[in-house]
This record gives structure tokens, sequence and C-alpha cells, in this order.
């Protein structure tokens, strides 16, 4: 999907460096370069970091940032990324922990910019002493958060035309699906699934809110979208009670739950969903990010949609 | 002269069975899902008699497929852990004792953790590998304990002392391989604190076998276990061998917990509780403990899920509600037996 | 019949002997007071007779040697120092317990047993304590009760420990009394270790005095209670002296007033005592 849009880069690129003033000219730098640098940048809800130079070496302990990046076109400044980033499969793999970033290790990359989803235990400032910046990119909470943080990783990067081109066609590729899909005749609702002790997301989370878009009801929701941070933990009995139309499974990968399994739960063959075939196993990375991929999810839910609403 | 023995007698235990009974249906009759106790009632009648419901196929589903055997396997884990808390309190001759002293919680924990790092995409793995592993693991945690006790004397303290050694081992393992995938600690804390959120049938015919030998065992071992109170040279000088019983007990005892754990996950409280109110409302011959303590944590445990799922929109995990529920009753029957002792 | 015979028995814990070369007869009906200062292994040889540690040499109660564990229960009744007390048992139940060896390993008790149990529960006086807490009981009534138990075995050989332990005077004499009193109803033989030495002179038809594991002294009481043995074993200033009912009672005196045969210095100045 991406590269279509390269040639598309390619122009706007030339003409955003022709309208800007001379920067310093990096003989080595590679052509997608600009010289908007120093620069600040933050993402919604996150400390802002100056950046005095395009970074060169980036490590990301973040799956949704370093999909993100690579998108971009920010690829080849990327050293390392950490474990739980599984796409795309050419990026740098490391033994490093998004979950506990150890400023060691990070430092034996020799970065200059570090891309995390949560500061947690001083990282900035241990980063900071190996002169690394570090750049935190929360959760997304909302689709908008999503487009924002396309934008800032493009800015960090240095590549900024691509971040807002990213963001301006995620936001235009969804539109026109949720646009595209046939409204069903009644409101739908539907089940995600986390994993298989029914931890489930409200309408309150980020994928929450990309359901709604579809006008579709979540089950978990209950009295209160935002009781238990918006990942309650369901029971068996609610979910028949509740009877959803849809069943979204979460856990495909991590736990091998699909149709069949689902289905030979016990008491889970009474539901309409499973008789009608209605239950969806979603890719675990692309439902639990919010990279670029976020497109494929909201296609993904079109259909699923338009199929259970026929 | 009066019967002044401490014994079992039909009344009580006839009362405890009708509370018991009493427990359960009242929990079958209300759930997560508002169904209305007259209409559960009914279906029940219909499937004794053969007759009408007006349950719909997938209504009929949630109490049978999933409420019937939950509320059953609440009872038989409550009982489980309830008893095997009284023979580990019996054995050690310590109140503070409970069934995960020797090492099963550890054990089962780490069990837990290696199937969930190993084997994360083996499909069902809450109902699949996790269940033997976590009885396995449970059965080896005390093992161990036993053999390292036994190495260093086999007395009760040494035992105890061991217990505290393996336990202290296998969780730091169990440490170790979470930080190795540190996308599995969600899930294995989960489990740890426990809950009958997956169950159905199937895990009911798991546990029973298993809790209904110890139980049975426990139960004809009660004497025995009165007499072990007295320290083992004086058992040993009343013609018992205080190793062997201990041995032969404390087997079954952990067969019930590691039952119980791989089903249920780490359910603490009621081990310690339970046998506590019992000794408090009954009497503290073993004999009077035993039985009424499967009975006491049976009900003890049923009651606590069902606050667990009916009093919030989400699940609360088990464990948290056997310690709300259980510490302020303890507290309040503390305070009113000590006011009838002095 | 002898009831109990131990000849050059040796015993310990583990590896290190802490008693040896013990030699002793007690006849059918006899009481034998074992003594010694702290540590001779008094209680060691308790324990062995009862078959609670390994021994060496001979040991025959009743004429017989290595008796099964359940059957030496039905014979030998063995009370320790300090009996563990559980909490929340009635005097009963507790009692009850003394039944154990007459029991199969599931069995309950029967009727006979409870009978026995409050045969011996009148006996002892603890009838209106019977349903009694046992962690409740006075110390007098506790010991009583623990008498009881080991009489509800039906034992024909009593070890009992220091069962005067905690007892006021009044107490222990009321116990030694009721001891007394049983052995002559009964036929039974008690072997109970002493602290009192006027108790035991009093109360035994035999001593054993123990030192440092060996047995110094066996035989009559007048025989083995002398001032030298008490000055050696005991390292203590004491007189033999007989009451005016005949029976002997051991006096400390304390050391360096009067007569003392170990020789000490004379108090400075030099009070005047008179002598005997």
């Amino acid at each position: 999907m991406f590269r279509r849009f390269a040639p598309l880069l390619a122009v706007l690129l030339v003409l955003t460096g022709c309208a800007t003033r001379p920067a310093e000219e990096n003989s080595a730098a590679p052509p997608e370069s600009e010289g908007t640098f120093p620069i600040t940048v933050a993402a919604p809800g996150a400390p802002a970091v100056t950046l005095e130079a395009q970074p060169r070496r980036i490590v990301s302990l973040s799956p949704s940032a370093t999909e993100t990046l690579f998108a971009l076109g920010a690829g080849p400044q990327v050293v390392a990324v950490d474990t739980a980033s599984t796409y795309p499969p050419e990026a740098p793999h490391s033994q490093l922990s998004g979950l506990s970033p150890d400023p060691e290790a990070i430092a034996a990359y020799r970065p200059d910019l570090v891309v995390v989803y949560a500061d947690t235990g001083g990282l900035t400032d241990a980063l900071a002493k190996i002169g690394a910046k570090t750049l935190v990119m929360p959760d997304a909470k909302t689709l908008d958060d999503a487009y924002a943080q396309f934008v800032a990783l493009g800015r960090a990067t240095g590549h900024q035309a691509e971040g807002e081109s990213l963001a301006r066609q995620a936001r235009d590729d969804i539109d026109k699906i949720v646009a595209d899909t046939p409204k069903p005749a009644r409101p739908l609702s539907y089940y995600w699934e986390l994993d298989q002790t029914y931890y489930s997301v409200t309408s309150a989370t980020f994928v929450g809110q990309v359901l709604t878009r579809f006008g579709l009801t979540n089950i978990a929701d209950g009295t209160d979208p935002h009781a238990s941070g918006g990942y309650p933990q369901l029971s068996a009995e609610r979910i028949l009670r509740a009877n959803p139309d849809l069943i979204f499974l979460a856990d495909s990968k991590c736990c091998g739950q699909n149709g069949q399994t689902v289905a030979a739960r016990p008491g889970w063959n009474t539901l309409t969903a499973v008789q009608h075939n209605h239950v969806i196993a979603l890719d675990d990375d692309i439902a639990s990010r919010w990279s670029p991929r976020i497109v494929e999810l909201v296609r993904t839910v079109a259909d699923a949609v338009t199929h259970a609403g026929a | 002269m009066p019967d002044t023995r401490t014994r079992l007698r039909a009344p009580v235990l006839a009362g405890g069975l009708l509370v018991l009974v009493a427990v359960l249906l009242c929990a079958v009759l209300a759930g997560a899902s508002d169904l209305g106790w007259q209409r559960v009632l009914a279906e029940i009648w219909a499937q004794v008699t053969g007759g009408q419901s007006p349950l719909s196929a997938r209504e009929a589903a949630i109490v049978w497929q999933l409420r019937v055997p939950r509320v059953l396997l609440a009872s038989i884990v409550g009982a489980a852990l309830a008893v095997s808390g009284a023979t580990f309190q019996g054995v050690f001759r310590n109140p503070l004792a409970d069934p995960y002293l020797l090492g099963a919680a550890a054990g089962a924990g780490l069990a837990a953790t290696l199937v969930v790092v190993l084997a994360p995409a083996v499909t069902g793995w809450v109902v699949g590998p996790l269940p033997p592993a976590a009885f396995a693991g449970a059965l080896g945690g005390v093992g161990l304990s036993w053999l390292v006790g036994r190495s260093a004397g086999g007395s009760t303290s040494t035992l105890l002392l061991a217990g505290v050694a393996v336990a202290s081992f296998l969780t730091a393992i169990q440490t170790f391989a979470q930080q190795l995938d540190t996308q599995t600690i969600r899930q294995v804390y989960t489990w740890m604190l426990g809950g009958l959120n997956v169950t159905g049938w199937r895990q009911v015919a798991i546990a029973v076998p298993y809790v209904a030998v110890a139980a049975v065992v426990l139960c004809l071992s009660a004497r025995l276990l009165d007499v072990l109170a007295l320290g083992d040279a004086e058992a040993a000088s009343l013609g018992l061998r205080p190793g062997r019983i201990r041995l032969v007990v404390l087997a079954a005892a952990s067969l019930a917990t590691a039952a119980a754990v791989s089903v249920s996950g780490l359910i603490g409280f009621v081990g310690i509780v339970v046998p506590h109110v019992v000794r408090m409302l009954a009497g503290s011959s073993y004999r009077v403990v035993i039985p009424l303590s499967l009975i006491g944590g049976a009900a003890f445990l049923v009651l606590a899920d069902q606050l667990a799922r009916t009093i919030m929109p989400g699940e609360l995990p088990l464990g948290v509600v056997t310690a709300f529920t259980g510490a302020p009753f303890f507290a309040w029957i503390l305070r009113s037996s000590r006011r009838r002792l002095s | 019949m002898t009831a109990l015979s131990l000849r050059g028995m040796r015993s310990g814990y583990g590896d290190c002997p802490v008693v040896q070369g013990v030699s002793v007869e007690v006849p059918d009906g006899g009481w034998l007071a074992i003594v010694g200062p702290n540590g001779a292994g008094k209680s060691t040889v308790l324990k062995t007779v009862a078959g609670l540690l390994a021994a060496q040499g001979e040991v025959l109660i009743g004429g017989r040697p290595r008796l099964p564990r359940k059957q030496l229960a039905r014979i030998v009744g063995y009370a320790p120092q300090d009996p563990a007390i559980p909490v929340g048992l009635t005097v009963t139940d507790y009692v009850l317990l003394g039944r154990t060896p007459h029991l199969g390993l599931l069995a309950r008790e029967s009727r006979h047993d409870l009978s026995i149990v409050e045969e011996v529960l009148a006996r002892l006086d603890l009838a209106p304590l019977a349903g009694r807490r046992i962690d409740l009981l006075s110390g007098g009534e506790r010991q009583r009760a623990v008498l009881a138990r080991v009489l509800a075995q039906r034992a024909s050989l009593l070890l009992l420990d220091e069962p005067t332990t905690g007892l006021d005077l009044g107490h222990a004499q009321a116990l030694l009394e009721l001891i007394d009193r049983l052995r002559r109803e009964d036929g039974i033989t008690v072997v109970s270790t002493l602290h009192d030495l006027t108790f035991a002179a009093q109360y035994a038809d035999q001593l054993l005095m123990l030192d440092h594991g060996t047995a110094v002294a066996a035989g009559a009481p007048a025989e083995v209670l002398t001032t030298e043995a008490l000055t050696r074993y005991y390292g203590a200033s004491a007189e033999v002296r007989e009451t005016s009912r005949g029976e002997l009672a051991v006096l400390p005196v304390r050391p360096g007033s009067g007569a003392n045969p170990a020789g000490a210095d004379a108090p400075p100045g030099g009070t005047a005592t008179s002598g005997r």
C-alpha cells in the first residue's frame, strides 16, 4: 500500500525542499532528508522532545512505532527494534525488551533517538546520559491520536511530508471504508475477545472507538464503559446472555482461537454468531497496534459487518 | 455419665449439608446474567419431571453448561482447600498453616508459567495443557519439599523449613521464566489470582476423583490427626508411626490441593480460615474439623464465587473476594468466641 | 516377675551416646526413681525404655526384648516431661487418646473404650472436669489428666518423666500418693525421674543415680542417698536425715555454715557455729 505513494512522496519532498530555506547540507545525507532540524516534537499526551539533528540511529521499543517508522520510509535509520516488534519482517530485531527497557542494553546500539510507549523508571534521564533522546509514543486513545503520532514520528525522523501524508491517507481510507459499508437493518452488537479468559475491550478503548464508527454496540460496555480501565473480564454466562451478533477474536495467534475452538466451548454453540459463522479471527498484532495497518483492521471489520448485516 | 466426647453428631452434619444444598441452589438460581430465579427453577423442575421449560436453548445452556458446573466446581475446590488446610494445621500443629505451605502454590505457579512461556500458541492453553501442568507442578513442589525435609531429619519443623526453601526457589525460577517473555506476565498473573471463569463439566470431571479420594482418606484419618497433635514422641509411645501417618495424610491433602489448583488457580484464605471457623463453632477435634471443613469450605467458596461473578459487571478475581469476605467474618467470630471464653 | 530389666544399656541421639552401662532390675509393682544432676541422661533412659530411642545392650520388658511398637504401647505408658496439650480438646477426648494402642488404624472407639475412660476419670477425681477443655485446666488438674491418659492405656509399666513439674508441695504430694495407691491396687510398675530427692526417697523402692550418663549408684534410697554422693555427683551441700516417722529426707545445707566435708574456706572472722 505504501509503495503506491512513493512517487507522490518524492514529488512532495522535492517541492518542500525547494520551499524551505537552504538548510545545512550534509553531503552524506540520503536524498529524503529535510532541513527542518532542530525540531520539537510531541505525541498527544506525551512530553515534548527537541531533536537537534535528524536521527540516524533509532531504536524502537514500541511495535506500533516500528511499523509506522518503516511505513514512513525511516527504515534505514532504524538500528534496532524490540522483541515484540514483529512487523515488518525486515526490521532489525534485537533482544531488547519494550516492557522493561534496560538503558545499558540500549546503549550498546549507540542510538541518538529511542522511541518508547511509556517512560517508566526514569528512562529518559538514563538515556540522556548516553546522548540519546527519548520520544514517548503512548497508547493511542483515539484515531486522531494515531494520526497525530504518524505526523509526529514523521517530523522527528525527518520525514515530515511522509508523516502528514500517511495520516491523511489513513484518515481518508478509513472514512471511505466506513461510508461504503452498508448499514445493517438493526444495530449489531459485538464481543471482542482479548484472551481465553474472556478479557474484552469496551467502547472507550482505541479499538472500541474504531468499531463504534460502524454503529456497533459493545456487549462489554455494561453501565460504565470506563470501568476496569476499559479492559474488563467478562464471564461466559454474560457473553451467552448478550448473544453478540459478531465475535472478534484478537487471540488467534497467541492462543490459537478460531471459529472451531469457539464453537467447542461449553454452551457456545447456542450463540447466533457461532451458528451463522460470524466469528472473525483477527491477526493479534493488527488488532492491538495503532500503526498505519489500522486500515487493514477497519477493512476486516467492514467485511464482517457487511456479511452479518446482509 | 454424659458423653463428653467431641464427635460429629448427626444433627450437626445434617444441618451443615442442608446449608450447603441451599447455598448451591441459590448460586444456580442467580448469576451474572439475569435469567430470573423463577424461570431457572422452572427449568430445573422441567428437567427433573420432563416437562416444558420457559428457557430458550441458549438460556438453558447457560444454566446447565455454565452455571451448574461452575457452582459444583466451586464447592469441590472449596472443600478440597479447606480440608487440606485443616490437615496441614493438624500435621504441623500450627494454626497458620495453609495448603500451600509445602510449595504446592509455587510449584503450580512455575508449571503454569512454563506452559504459558513455552507453548503460547497451543490451542486452548487454559483448558488444555495448563491444568495437568499445574497439577504436576503442585505435586512436584510438595514432593521436593518432602525429600529435602526428610534428608534433614524429617521432623515437622524441618519439613516446614524445607517447604519454605523450596517455595522460594521455585518462585525464583518462575520469576526468571516470566522475564524471558514478559508478554506472558498478565496471563500468568490472571491465573494466579484464582478464578473459576473458564469452567465446564470437563473441569468438574477432572477434579472430582482426586478430591473424593483425598476426602475419604482424610475423614478416615481424622482420629490419627488428633493423636498426632500430641507430638511425635507421645504419638510413637501410643504405638503409631508419626512419620508414616504424616506421609499418607500430607499426600492426600496435597492431592486435593493440586486438583483444586489445577482447575482454579491459586485461591487463598479458604485453607486457613474455614478450619478455624469450624473449630470455633463445633470443637477442636479433627473428627469434627475434617468433615465439617469439607462442607464449610464448599459453602464458603460457592458464596464467594457467587459474589465474584455478580457484584460487578466484570469478573472479580476469586482470591480477592475470599480475602475480602473471609477476613472480617473471621475477625467477628474471633471476637464473639473470645467473649465466650473469658 | 521382673517388669523391667536393663543390662549394660547404651543409647543416645545419633552417634553420640548419652547413657551407657546402665543396669538395673525392677520387680513387678516396684517403683524405681531415676535421680541425678541435670544433663545426667535421666530422660534419655526413660525414652529408651519407651522405645523412642534405639538402644544397645539389654532392655527386657516383662522378660521380653524388642517388642513391636504396637504391643509395646499396650504395656508401656510414657508421659514426657512437657506433655503436649492440644488446644480445644476436652479432658475426655484427651484421655480417650490413650486407647489408641488398642484400636486398629482406622477403627473408632467403642463403648468399652469409653467406659474405661470414664472409670479412669472417676479414679483420678477428674469426672467433674470431663467436659472441660484441657488447656483450661490448672497445673495439678492437667498432670492428673496426663496420668489418666497413660492409665487409660492399661499399661503395666508407667514411665513418668518429672510428673511433679510445676506442682506445688501439696499438689505434688497428692499426685505421688495417687500414683502409689494405683500401683498397689493394680500392681503397676512405676519408673519415674524425680527432681526432688526427698520425694524420691519417700516414694520409690529403688533409686538409680546417674551422672554424666553412667550409673553411679543403685539400690535402696538409704544406700544411694548419702551426703558424699550428693557432694560428689551433685556438687551440693546437703544432709540426709530421718524424719520422726522414719522416712528419709534430704535437707540442703548452706555451704560454709556448719560442718562442710568439702573443706571450703572458713569465713573470715569465723562465725561460731555449733557442730552436730
